[in-house]
């Protein structure tokens, strides 16, 4: 099953749009979910990830003027409970430990954050994190070298295989990150 | 049979019933003439007459019997002593004694079983023949006559196409279709190629019928393959995206019954094989094993028959065969589910030139490589023996 | 005498080969006739067949081919009469077309199978439309482009006379066909033909380009011939014509565009499509023919790139159809042939005959058909600005003559003009471009929303223009939002790489936009504050160019305040805070000279902004949560600055109005104690372990007044979460007797809970949160915390 992760888009604010190598990835009918961590910023953007999959779930980014957007959300897919959260809550940001206690409130498996914009993706205590950055590179004050970067995630059982794709220079490069649940 | 210039001698002459307006079979002799032969079938009696006549009249004919066989027997050419008789029955004409006169004696193997069909190939020659013996001290009298058995069978209860994507990676990928694995021997074979993928220049494409018979058992097996029919149905070089029409019809070649174990002496198989042949002469080949089967014959006259059911039969491409209406519904149900995939991914053009590895987008277009489709190195000959690897 | 063998020229070898084939035609045709008259129809066949068999070569030219071709089905008519005649004198010839098929070459069998059936139609019309469809189908297998064309111009000469040419009637199906059928039938063969002869350029060797292309011109024809037997059938009706046979040439034209034939073609074509009766849409037809061209033509780039490399590399073994490897090569500059049939000139044309003969076309028509002519000038001729403006004028013109001055908004006309605008803004990504498309402006103010943009595209051709008032009647909201959030991306556009002149840039835009009222300046105004913030961090990167770099990021700073002022003045009240917030961090990132005060500044408008103007509980708790945190982040704060800036929100937080809010917001202070920065600890975090605490302890008591036991419970787990947190940072303030006690009070009061989905969730984040601090136990002594009193 694959989910879309991405999020802090910032379109018009901080970007016109996404990344043309992205939207040429970004195909409708390959993607079971999209899980936005938010700062979508217009109905537009939102319209444009329910054209790419029809179960899009969205949280609050602090740039989001939609409050029906949750400031938190859990999803579960296949055997895996996983927590969104846009994360500009969780002071410091981007702060592993707090983190933690998002993931420990929501009693998930996985927790995604973003409000870095910056990708991160590790496991801590057999729990994992994902940060898939801003898919437009979008400006942030406290880094100026922002890589446009989301995230895939290929749930199959007990096993969340990352891809993150990043838009450095002009390419696209992917990795692959494993997570398995216990 | 006066040898020694004394004695008796008779003619035997064995008369059938209803000879002349039995039906009769062409059977192939062992030095590839024909000869037409009375026709029976499974479960058929078998009877008539003997007629035994003395050539010198007056003169007692002494023996000490006389007996009528029914033999079905396998003979392998290489094993010629020994013949295996899977039927023999006898039936004693009359006992020990003299024959004045011309004497007739009727006989009748009633209902008898005929199991196999009458089959003469490279190795081996199943016959079914009448024997009738005069026993006599000195010299058996013995006169033998073969009759032809077809074995019918019924519609097949499945009869599902043939369907499978096949190619060799990055180089050609087609997808083939026949539109039954089952077909009777005046059948008509009709399917389509689709070409998915043609990286390769090809000059032209064929269908070769490959006849396999196989002989023998254990480190004494024998397989014979031969071609029975080429048919080219292909001319040129396609492109992606084509799709190029079959259509073979059986009734014009030389073909038997698929033949499977029979009384564990020999197999006849039958194959279909695609042939593509590139501007270097290299072939590219797939088998697929198709069932022949003979159908009873309807009694009817082929010239009297409608013109136009005749032709539309042929026309049909992808339903199928006319008189298959019973079967059809089944047949297409099971088509959905059986056609065969074997493992193989179309490749699509690649769209996007950037760096993926790894690329859950890009899986569905790097899977494994193909390899189940043959390709060898040919001289632009087409060969028997090509297809005999295995 | 030993002769060496005479080297021939490739006319006398072509010769040769040909009077060697005729030789065999000639002898094989005698058998065949000679059989004939024995009515020995199948040893006829057979000579038939060998006759044929002539036809399979691989080496004859065109001409040779077309000489042999005719030659031979010369002959072939003597055995049609025969059959016919046989036919005729009611003498069956059963099988015969099974029969023929028993032939093992493909070439061959068909021509008889073509033969066979023609007697077949005429000798029994109920077969007709079957054996059509069947032969025209079978002739599939003959793919050698030379060798099909002439085949199926066999299938099309036999046939010619017994199309069937009789209207099409409804619930009828007559075995005979209609003119449907033969519609299908030669526009299938006429698809294929196409497909072989444009097969044939690829054949070969490349030096014999020029040549074969001569011959294969040569062959045009007898794809024409389709095209001539269509014309033929009588009962083509106008609506048939429409229906059928217009799409059919069309889909076929138009697939197989790269060929000069084909575009030739085009001319006529499209005048015939603009002289057509009206009722027949033929905008549909055009736009859908420049389309499926403007595809093609850059797919045909791509496949003569392709080509030409593999001629370089002397690759010919290898051949692609290109189709198949079709990349996102950017077609720079036309081909030749693109050049020469100058294709939007053509479509130009058309299309302005076409809008001008059609007075009843809408409106909202005549722009979509400038609309793919855009697209069209695009994808072909990228590098061709004047085209798209081209398209701008003749557009302006057409409304002028409308008289159609503003555009109704939201009307169907106004819809295909913004999609019209838009496409050069998507396409060229660079409002330089865009910029010199002079006519985009004019056209813009037909617009009702033209204001903005108009004013932003002065703006960018740096001349102000004129402003005046317009008049804009209802307003629909989520149009004008999706109308200005366009906009709004449109001004990331506005670039210069020069930094002064990308600031007088912003301010320019700033004093345009800033007009443009409440309802367009929150979406318009924050991209301007971006910029304006992003072009600080570039001052700040060039500081050793530029020594005035501080002066202008001060300036910059004070055009981000006033402009985010301009936000507050609009009543805005949660927009200009977080943008105040992200100056306030980018000022403290920058660090100019007495960026302190100005931080400071930003910070305390953004307080105020929360503190006068943000009413509603929730938008208060997150407005102080967005406060904290980017507080936590700022280190550029004297302690006199810093300190009472955190107290104010510990303030604040306290202050919300629901308890659980108030808990929690205290309890996300406690960060600003110990991980907040200021100048007096060096820009370090500060670690104020007491103050710390004493958020904790506040939250704590916030807790226990809350009424609803279960969210007391939930509180007193989030706090102890906290606390666990600052344990492992290392606050020696926060001692495990406050954590047990903590831990104990839960323990009590999870019992009392009622169960619920609530409760369980409160249960497993307290099971969480204990499993975290068992796994914290069992590898002890981390950075000196101790875990072994704590009773879990």
């Amino acid at each position: 099953m694959l989910v879309l992760v991405l999020g802090d888009l910032h379109i018009p604010h901080r970007c016109s749009s996404l990344p043309a190598k992205f939207k040429k990835l970004l195909v409708p009918g390959r993607i079971q979910h999209i899980l936005c961590t938010g700062n979508l910023c217009t109905k537009e953007s939102y319209d444009y990830l329910k054209s790419l999959a029809s179960d899009v779930h969205v949280v609050r980014g602090d740039f989001d003027d939609n409050l029906n957007y949750p400031e938190q959300k859990v999803v579960t897919v296949g055997q895996f409970r996983i927590g969104l959260t846009h994360g500009h809550q969780v002071v410091p940001w981007g702060d592993p430990e707090s983190l933690a206690l998002i993931q420990r409130q929501l009693d998930v498996d996985i927790l995604i954050s973003g409000h870095t914009h910056k990708f991160e993706a590790y496991e801590q205590e057999n729990k994992f994190y994902i940060n898939p950055g801003s898919a437009t590179g979008a400006y942030n004050a406290l880094d100026m070298a922002i890589i446009p970067s989301f995230v895939l995630m290929d749930i199959q059982n007990t096993t969340v295989v990352t891809y993150v794709y990043q838009l450095v220079g002009d390419e696209v490069k992917v990795e692959r990150i494993e997570y398995k649940k216990n | 049979m006066s040898f020694f210039g004394f004695g008796q001698s008779a003619e035997i002459d064995i008369h059938l019933d209803g000879q002349e307006t039995r039906k009769t079979a062409e059977v192939k002799t062992e030095d590839g003439k024909k000869e037409k032969l009375l026709l029976y079938y499974d479960g058929e009696t078998v009877s008539g007459k003997v007629n035994i006549s003395l050539k010198k009249a007056g003169s007692k004919l002494e023996h000490q019997g006389i007996k009528i066989e029914f033999i079905g027997q396998i003979e392998l050419y290489y094993d010629r002593g020994n013949h295996h008789e899977f039927t023999s029955l006898v039936k004693e004409l009359a006992r020990p004694g003299e024959m004045i006169a011309h004497t007739s004696y009727p006989f009748e193997f009633s209902c008898v079983e005929k199991p196999f069909e009458v089959y003469t190939g490279s190795n081996v020659k199943l016959r079914y023949f009448l024997r009738v013996t005069i026993v006599r001290r000195i010299a058996d009298l013995v006169k033998e006559i073969d009759i032809a058995v077809h074995t019918l069978s019924s519609y097949p209860d499945m009869n599902n196409p043939i369907k499978m994507e096949v190619g060799i990676e990055d180089c050609l990928h087609i997808e083939f279709e026949y539109n039954k694995s089952k077909y009777h021997l005046k059948d008509v074979i009709v399917g389509k190629i689709y070409f998915l993928l043609v990286r390769i220049k090809i000059k032209h494409m064929e269908i070769a019928i490959i006849k396999r018979e196989t002989t023998g058992s254990g480190p004494n097996t024998f397989t014979e393959n031969e071609t029975i029919a080429k048919y080219e149905i292909m001319d040129g070089a396609p492109v992606r995206g084509e799709s190029i029409p079959i259509r073979v019809f059986l009734a014009g070649y030389d073909l038997t019954p698929t033949m499977r174990d029979i009384n564990k002496k020999f197999s006849v198989r039958y194959y279909l094989n695609l042939v593509l042949m590139d501007t270097e002469d290299r072939r590219y080949f797939k088998q697929q094993e198709i069932i022949l089967w003979r159908k009873g014959d309807k009694q009817r006259k082929p010239n009297l028959q409608a013109q136009n059911t005749l032709v539309a039969s042929h026309l049909v491409k992808n339903e199928p065969h006319q008189d298959n209406k019973e079967n059809q519904n089944t047949t297409n149900n099971q088509s959905q589910q059986q056609s065969i995939k074997e493992d193989f991914t179309r490749a699509n053009n690649s769209q996007s030139t950037e760096n993926i590895h790894n690329d859950p987008f890009e899986s569905k277009t790097t899977e494994a490589p193909i390899q189940n489709m043959q390709r060898e190195a040919g001289d632009g000959q087409i060969d028997t023996e090509a297809s005999a690897e295995q | 005498m030993p002769t060496t063998p005479q080297q021939l020229s490739p006319i006398e070898e072509q010769e040769k080969l040909l009077d060697e084939a005729l030789g065999v035609v000639k002898a094989q045709a005698f058998q065949m006739k000679r059989c004939l008259d024995k009515y020995k129809l199948m040893d006829a066949l057979k000579h038939a067949s060998a006759m044929l068999a002539e036809l399979r070569t691989s080496l004859l030219s065109p001409k040779s081919y077309y000489e042999l071709y005719m030659a031979i089905t010369d002959e072939l008519r003597h055995m049609e009469l025969y059959l016919l005649d046989e036919f005729q004198k009611g003498r069956k010839v059963a099988d015969l077309y099974e029969l023929v098929q028993y032939a093992g070459n493909i070439v061959p069998r068909l021509y008889l199978l073509i033969t066979v059936g023609l007697v077949y139609i005429k000798s029994n019309s109920n077969l007709k439309r079957d054996l059509l469809k069947d032969l025209v189908e079978m002739c599939r297998g003959v793919q050698h482009p030379l060798r099909g064309l002439f085949l199926r111009n066999y299938l099309l000469q036999c046939t010619r006379n017994v199309l069937p040419d009789v209207p099409e009637v409804d619930n009828e199906d007559s075995p005979e066909g209609n003119v449907r059928d033969s519609v299908d039938f030669v526009l299938m063969n006429f698809a294929e033909m196409n497909k072989l002869w444009v097969r044939m350029q690829h054949q070969g060797h490349s030096r014999e380009r020029q040549h074969r292309e001569k011959e294969r011109e040569e062959l045009r024809i007898l794809v024409g011939t389709n095209l001539v037997r269509l014309s033929q059938l009588e009962s083509v009706t106008l609506e048939k014509y429409q229906k059928l046979v217009l799409p059919g040439i069309l889909e076929q034209v138009v697939s197989l565009f790269p060929d000069e034939f084909h575009i030739q073609t085009l001319r006529p074509f499209l005048k015939s499509c603009a002289e057509l009766e009206s009722g027949v849409n033929v905008k549909n037809i055009v736009i859908s023919l420049m389309e499926r061209l403007g595809n093609y033509s850059q797919r045909s780039n791509v496949k003569n790139i392709v080509i030409s490399l593999m001629e370089r590399l002397g690759n010919y073994s290898q051949r692609s159809d290109g189709v198949g490897m079709s990349s996102s090569n950017e077609p720079d500059h036309p081909n030749g042939f693109l050049a020469d049939v100058q294709l939007f000139e053509i479509f130009s044309d058309q299309v302005s005959s076409i809008i001008s003969t059609r007075q009843y076309l809408p409106p909202e028509d005549m722009v979509s058909l400038q609309v793919a002519l855009v697209n069209l000038a695009l994808k072909c001729y990228p590098a061709k600005v004047e085209y798209i403006d081209k398209v701008m004028l003749s557009t302006v013109e057409i409304f002028q003559r409308l008289g159609m001055d503003r555009l109704e908004s939201n009307s169907m006309v106004a819809r295909e003009l913004s999609k019209l605008l838009k496409i050069p803004l998507d396409h060229y990504n660079n409002l330089l471009t865009v910029l010199k498309l002079q006519h985009y402006a004019g056209l813009m103010q037909h617009l009702d929303y033209s204001e903005e943009v108009e004013q932003a595209l002065s703006l960018v051709s740096t001349l102000v223009a004129d402003q005046s008032d317009q008049p804009s009647g209802e307003i629909d909201l989520e149009e004008l939002s999706e109308e200005q959030s366009l906009l709004a991306r449109f001004i990331h556009q506005f670039r210069s790489t020069v930094s002064d002149q990308q600031y007088l840039i912003l301010i320019a835009a700033r004093k345009i936009l800033g007009a443009g009222g409440q309802m367009r300046i929150k979406h318009t105004l924050p991209p301007l504050v971006f910029q304006a913030y992003q072009l600080a961090y570039k001052y700040r990167d060039n500081k050793k160019e530029d020594e005035m770099w501080e002066k202008k990021c001060q300036k910059i700073f004070q055009f981000s305040h006033s402009t985010i002022t301009a936000l507050v003045k609009a009543e805005l009240a949660e927009l200009p805070l977080r943008l105040f917030l992200q100056g306030a961090l980018a000022i403290d990132q920058i660090g100019f000279d007495n960026h302190e005060t100005v931080a400071y500044e930003f910070l305390s408008q953004a307080f105020s902004l929360y503190e006068d103007e943000i009413s509603d509980s929730k938008a208060q708790l997150a407005a102080i949560t967005l406060i904290v945190g980017t507080l936590e982040q700022i280190s550029c704060f004297s302690e006199e600055n810093a300190e009472p800036l955190r107290t104010q929100c510990a303030l604040a937080a306290s202050k919300l109005l629901k308890k659980p809010d108030q808990c929690r917001g205290v309890a996300t202070c406690s960060h600003l104690f110990w991980s907040g920065k200021s100048l007096v600890s060096n820009r370090e975090e500060i670690h104020d372990g007491k103050r710390v605490v004493e958020c904790l302890k506040k939250g704590l008591r916030i807790a226990k007044q809350c009424m609803d036991v279960s969210v007391q419970v939930q509180l007193f787990i989030e706090l102890t979460n906290h606390y666990i947190y600052f344990y492992e940072k290392g606050n020696d303030q926060v001692t495990v007797q406050i954590i047990n006690q903590v831990i104990a009070k839960i323990k009590d009061e999870i019992p009392n809970l009622e169960s619920s989905e609530e409760t369980e969730q409160i249960q497993k984040h307290f099971s969480n949160t204990i499993e975290h601090l068992k796994s914290r136990m069992e590898c002890s002594e981390i950075d000196g915390v101790s875990y072994k009193d704590i009773e879990v």
